[in-house]
């Protein structure tokens, strides 16, 4: 089992392989484009335990909160 | 090539021939991710035109505007707010709930959705034309950020993704004119029939369809950031620093709210010059009448000395544009977002809550962005606290009536500080209602970074011009209604009150209204003049300085040439005292922050909230904890010596 995203370092890229949330808060994540599958690389962390900078394999860039990051299970992505 | 529509206009549709899209009965609505240009291609289309339209079980307004199609037919656009899935719904009052009811209502005539995706990222739009596919409407694609594509030497193959989609395709870039003609051509030659959606998924299609220009090689335009990202990666390397990134935010937003002092002070001063000359020359041609009076001292002391904070209006408009189309106000989400969940909000309530800086009405209406259904009713109840730009008008005669003798940065410093208290007054309420009226689990953040991209003048200019005109109607409807009305008031005597050789506003009906409320507002240190001027401003806040000058202009109707704050300043008590003081200030000040004086933003509350519950619940917090805050500053300041 890889590391949750909340523990992947800052400049690292990995493969989400599965997102461990309420259906709801799945949904949401796959409608911004962030689903198992999908290639992000960590742009930053917020300071104090604030959100995660992300950026997918397309090119959109999201915040998300640590709480989220902590249920997004990685892996290697090549 | 700037604007490419792949499909070519078909002639017999032009003409409007066929019976089923007869004349003016196209309905176009755009629909897109946020950040899409979805916005920008409607002011294109529609020239920024736009009125509410009315639509069966949408309470929202959704903007729409007419527009001329070839063969003289018409076609009215409606600009739907962004959303990223019609079926992540969590609450319907949100922007994807109220997206998917506009859609889902029944529609009289032919309808087409266009749905507008950013070029450099092709694969996220593409995931929502799959849901869009779905529901079977007739679909337009238009692309729009192609020459940011083609600045990284990449191209979309139009036709290749026409194809693959079985859809009109139509290529556009922002700030082109021909964009305009070629997205109506596209529009009016649409067979308006639905397509299936078909088994390709979006990432991939989006590979396919890019192209590097040099080799045409399929996918080989998506390996890499683009030239925007990296230019935005080297931005953001600084504006989010960790320890930088929260400095230059402060400062930045520190800056704008001094602008809006420092800035706007020589303009406002000009303004009052202008209304003394004005007041001298009427006094000149009509003597000292009743008119004359009427004239000075109701219209030009109560409307025109509001019409001197026009230029701070204006200028925090434009730097609230300016923030929102840069791209930054998602940073600053980001950065502030640890800071507003211990608050019990997250980084999605920070758009609204800068907003509200401007105006809380729209800021409310800006809450549907959040998904949360719980954190959304918390910042729509402390909107009303930020500081919004009638709260400006009494914070600006307040520090120029009792801080004129320190310098101007102290008072910029004073400035920014009340805009401060507002902020933090909301989080701690915030903090108070989440543990409380609004408590519950919320939904943690997801937020768009969108990259940075230079504001478009034209549209910023538009904003600062629609403020200024919207603040002018109010001071030439509600503002000279109410100073018209009060100026009656004072010069109306109660029958029997006084003695005859009292003067005649000490006798008035306004004077005994303000007198009765005395013995409640005596300990904060508000006297008779300002009752009544609170009473005034009951339901606009930026009436109490327009009613401050009524009333003072008509105590002193001899003297036509004196600012508002000088006349405060020199008003007596009868024992020869200053009857405001610095004490006076501070307690009026503290009261102006915080309670509620504003009827559109609770019609707003009502109208979001679909309940008489808290927009109630809004007044009676305000205006109690508004009340407390006044006495407790105007008793310290006397426990310190403060004059």
């Amino acid at each position: 089992m890889g590391a949750c995203l909340d523990n992947v370092p800052v400049g690292h890229t990995i493969r989400v392989r599965a997102v461990l949330l309420t259906p709801e808060e799945r949904e949401w994540l796959g409608a911004v484009g962030i689903v198992a599958g999908e290639v992000l690389t960590v742009l930053r962390r917020a300071a104090l335990g604030g959100p995660m900078h992300v950026r997918t394999e397309d090119g959109g860039e999201f915040a998300i909160a640590r709480s989220l990051a902590a249920a997004i299970e990685t892996e290697s992505a090549t | 090539m700037t604007a490419e529509c792949h499909t070519e206009p078909q002639a017999n549709a032009a003409n409007g021939s066929e019976g089923a899209r007869a004349r003016s009965d196209l309905r176009v609505v755009l629909v897109g991710r946020p950040n899409s240009g979805k916005s920008s291609l409607y002011n294109t289309l529609t020239g920024g035109n736009a009125h509410v339209g009315n639509y069966p079980g949408v309470t929202v307004d959704i903007l729409e505007a007419e527009v001329a199609l070839e063969g003289g037919r018409t076609a009215t656009v409606c600009d739907l707010p962004g959303f990223y899935s019609l079926a992540a719904t969590v609450d319907a009052d949100t922007d994807e709930g109220i997206a998917r009811r506009f859609l889902d209502a029944p529609h009289d005539g032919p309808r087409l959705v266009t749905q507008v995706i950013d070029a450099t990222q092709l694969g996220l739009g593409l995931t929502l034309t799959k849901e869009l596919l779905g529901r079977g409407d007739a679909l337009q694609l238009v692309v729009t950020q192609n020459d940011l594509l083609e600045a990284d030497e990449r191209r979309l193959d139009a036709a290749a993704l026409e194809t693959a989609l079985g859809v009109p395709v139509c290529l556009v870039t922002g700030r082109d004119r021909a964009a305009r003609t070629r997205v109506l051509a596209a529009l009016a030659s649409h067979p308006l029939t639905g397509t299936a959606a078909g088994s390709w998924e979006p990432k991939a299609l989006a590979r396919s369809v890019i192209r590097s220009m040099e080799r045409g090689a399929p996918g080989s335009g998506l390996l890499g950031p683009s030239r925007r990202q990296r230019a935005t990666a080297a931005l953001d390397r600084l504006l989010l620093h960790p320890l930088l990134g929260p400095v230059l935010f402060v400062g930045i937003m520190t800056l704008i709210f001094a602008a809006v002092f420092l800035v706007a002070d020589p303009a406002s001063d000009a303004v009052n010059w202008m209304m003394g000359l004005l007041g001298k020359l009427i006094t000149r041609t009509l003597g000292n009448g009743l008119l004359a009076s009427f004239l000075v001292d109701g219209v030009l002391g109560g409307a025109g000395t509001v019409l001197a904070f026009m230029p701070q209006i204006v200028i925090l408009t434009v730097a609230m544009e300016l923030l929102d189309a840069t791209g930054y106000l998602a940073r600053g989400a980001f950065l502030v977002d640890r800071v507003l969940r211990f608050m019990g909000l997250s980084g999605r309530s920070f758009l609204p809550l800068l907003m509200g800086h401007a105006c809380a009405v729209p800021a409310i209406s800006a809450t549907r962005i959040i998904r949360d259904p719980k954190e959304r009713l918390t910042t729509i109840l402390v909107l009303p606290l930020m500081t919004c730009s009638a709260r400006i008008p009494t914070y600006a005669l307040v520090v120029s009536t009792f801080f004129s003798d320190r310098g101007a940065l102290f008072r910029a410093a004073l400035f920014v500080g009340l805009y401060f208290a507002g902020l933090l007054a909301g989080l701690l309420a915030s903090l108070a209602l989440r543990r409380t009226a609004t408590k519950g689990r919320g939904l943690p953040l997801v937020l768009e970074m969108p990259s940075y991209r230079t504001p478009q003048p034209l549209l910023v200019a538009k904003k600062g011009y629609q403020a200024a005109k919207r603040f002018l109607r109010d001071v030439g409807t509600t503002i000279l209604a109410v100073s018209a009305v009060l100026w009656v008031l004072l010069n109306v005597p109660v029958p029997g009150r006084g003695s005859p050789s009292d003067p005649v506003i000490e006798r008035s009906v306004a004077a005994a209204v303000g007198q009765g409320l005395e013995p409640i507002t005596r300990p904060a240190g508000f006297d008779w003049r300002m009752n009544v001027a609170l009473v005034g401003s009951f339901g606009a806040r930026e009436l109490m300085v327009g009613t401050m000058g009524v009333i003072l202009g008509v105590e002193d109707a001899d003297n036509n040439t004196t600012t508002l704050a000088q006349k405060i300043r020199d008003a007596k008590k009868p024992d020869g005292s200053p009857q405001y003081t610095m004490r006076t200030g501070l307690s009026l000040l503290a009261f102006f922050v915080l309670a509620c004086q504003c009827m559109s933003t609770v019609a707003a509350i009502r109208r979001e909230t679909k309940s008489l519950r808290w927009p109630a619940f809004v007044l009676a917090y305000t205006y109690g904890v508004a009340y407390l805050a006044s006495v407790l500053v105007y008793q310290l300041a006397g426990a310190f010596g403060i004059a």
